[in-house]
């Protein structure tokens, strides 16, 4: 079975389950609801690191560790819809206390995980401008400069040139999909940054320019409908129990 | 040129400065304290990382720093701040500056003892236990639960217990007691961490590059970081652990992508070394204050080289 691990509305999530389903592939959909109204946690670690969760649902399904092959992960965070039960004194210690129980169940579910959590991120690395550029440059892409002075709005920085984005190349298990155009372009390159970032799924985005297209950051959870039936195609061979020795390595 | 940041007079800091001195080091220091006095600029572009940072009057060209030793706490509690109102022009600076001097520490190409990345697997203790594994060393099993039955159940598998938090936040361990039971029932609201009560002396290993230095610590409390608080004691000792386990927190520590860390464990008498948490920011001056270990001095040396 294919777990789906999403926040709610997510239509990535969703266009990816519809993928699975229509490739006659199991999927089940864990969405941030889902995971406020569990009615029962059981997550244990050996002696030796083994991790294991069973986790009851509201609606009594129970997720056990072992029946999962794959997983597209795409929790950014603690969901809202979790967050928003909290209450009192202790919000912002109950907060970290779930986040911290969410890295530790999604490192250890088994089998490809796109992406595997990291503190910095739930789905894989959620990090700065400044970091994404710097990983770019090192991969050979095109990076937009970047500047930041102790008179800047850290809060604004975060934004970046990102949010000017209007295309993006998807890569997954080395392959690069989305804008075809930047895809022939700079796919080996966007591979590379997906292989420094530890992102076997990442969508890098790019911004015009005087002079061409700028690599101006990156997400670990891209819109992956935008990589259309191939990028549909790759995910279930990734994330299905039949995937091939070599796409299991690269996830 | 070697750079400190933080508050001058912490001993972890003050230790490295006068370590620093011995070796004959060039070394400046960011002294958070006095950052209305100090002002930055980082790049970032196809050719690399570059920029300045200007401390009072001396402007440095961050390409000529090899060496970074954070310690900064957080800049929002700085004294210098107390009186001023949100938003206040002194507070965006200070906000800006640290913001601006943690975005540089994280893609420069100079050695910092440690990054802050690399740090964040300590904020999940249940985490970096799966992570500690895999440099095969032992850690306590764990059960998180909601379920005060699951709570009972593990008791009952391993006879005494202990709670902590999974996050970084109040992590101060418990011995689960009988007088716990009546409240058991809260659990429901939010899942909890409990582990096996791990027999042993506990033994703090620091490791600064390659350099391993281990500081056993006798205590009549569950948790001697809180000893005086508990109302007990704790006493320090230097010790040796056997050149595998040293390689293991070597390698663990690296494996991390830390090059200095404090790795907590409690050894049994039979020998058997249990992994409880690295933290990668370690208090070390508490450790060789006590016993002598030159952990400051590998610091300087591992900066220097």
């Amino acid at each position: 079975m294919i777990l789906i691990v999403c926040d709610d509305d997510d239509v990535s999530a969703a266009w990816a389950a519809g993928a699975f389903a229509a490739r006659g592939l199991e999927a089940m959909l864990l969405a941030g609801r889902d995971l406020a109204d569990a009615r029962c946690w059981r997550h244990a670690i050996s002696a030796s690191g083994a991790a294991s969760l069973e986790l009851t649902l509201g609606d009594g399904r129970v997720l056990r560790t072992a029946e999962v092959d794959g997983v597209l992960n795409r929790l950014a965070s603690v969901p809202w819809s979790w967050l928003s039960r909290l209450g009192g004194p202790d919000v912002r210690y109950a907060a970290q206390e779930l986040n911290a129980l969410l890295l530790s169940c999604l490192n250890g579910l088994p089998g490809p995980v796109l992406n595997r959590p990291t503190p910095q991120g739930l789905c894989g690395a959620n990090r700065h401008p400044s970091a994404w550029i710097a990983l770019g440059a090192r991969a050979g892409l095109p990076v937009a400069p970047y500047r930041q002075t102790s008179e800047d709005d850290p809060a604004a920085l975060w934004q970046g040139a990102y949010a000017s984005t209007n295309r993006t190349v998807i890569t997954l298990c080395g392959r690069a999909f989305g804008d075809p155009e930047l895809a022939a372009d700079w796919g080996e390159e966007c591979v590379r940054l997906a292989e420094a970032s530890g992102c076997g799924l990442l969508g890098a985005a790019f911004a015009e320019a005087e002079g061409g297209w700028r690599f101006v950051g990156a997400t670990p959870s891209p819109y992956l409908p935008a990589g259309g039936d191939a990028l549909a195609n790759a995910l279930a061979a990734a994330l299905s129990p039949a995937r091939t020795p070599a796409e299991a390595v690269l996830a | 040129m070697i750079l400190l940041a933080g508050i001058g007079s912490e001993t972890p800091l003050a230790m490295l400065d006068a370590a620093m001195d011995e070796l004959g080091c060039q070394r400046r220091l960011f002294h958070q304290r006095r950052s209305a006095d100090c002002a930055m600029e980082l790049t970032i572009d196809g050719d690399g990382v570059g920029g300045w940072l200007k401390l009072g009057d001396e402007k440095l060209d961050l390409a000529e720093i090899t060496g970074v030793y954070p310690r900064l706490m957080d800049d929002r509690l700085l004294p210098e701040l107390k009186d001023e109102p949100e938003g206040s022009p002194a507070r965006r600076h200070s906000r800006a500056l640290h913001d601006a001097f943690y975005r540089w520490m994280e893609v420069t190409p100079a050695r910092v003892v440690n990054r802050s990345d690399p740090q964040g697997s300590n904020g999940a203790k249940p985490f970096q236990a799966q992570l500690i594994a895999q440099y095969g060393l032992r850690v306590p099993e764990t059960l998180i639960t909601n379920d005060p039955a699951e709570v009972l159940a593990f008791r009952r598998a391993h006879g005494a217990i202990i709670y902590k938090s999974m996050s970084g936040v109040r992590s101060i361990v418990k011995r689960f007691g009988d007088e716990d039971l009546d409240r058991l029932e809260a659990v429901r609201w939010c899942p909890v961490q409990f582990q096996e009560l791990v027999p042993g002396d506990d033994v703090r290993v620091h490791v600064v590059g390659r350099d391993v230095f281990a500081t056993r610590i006798v205590s009549d409390v569950d948790d001697y970081r809180y000893a005086r608080q508990s109302g007990g004691s704790a006493s320090l000792h230097a010790t040796e652990i056997d050149d595998d386990l040293a390689a293991r927190c070597v390698a663990l520590t690296h494996g991390l992508g830390l090059e200095l860390s404090g790795i907590d464990m409690r050894i049994s008498d039979d020998g058997v070394a249990t992994c409880f948490e690295v933290n990668p920011s370690p208090s070390y001056a508490y450790y060789e204050a006590h016993t002598g270990q030159p952990i400051a001095a590998s610091l300087a040396r591992l900066l220097a080289s």
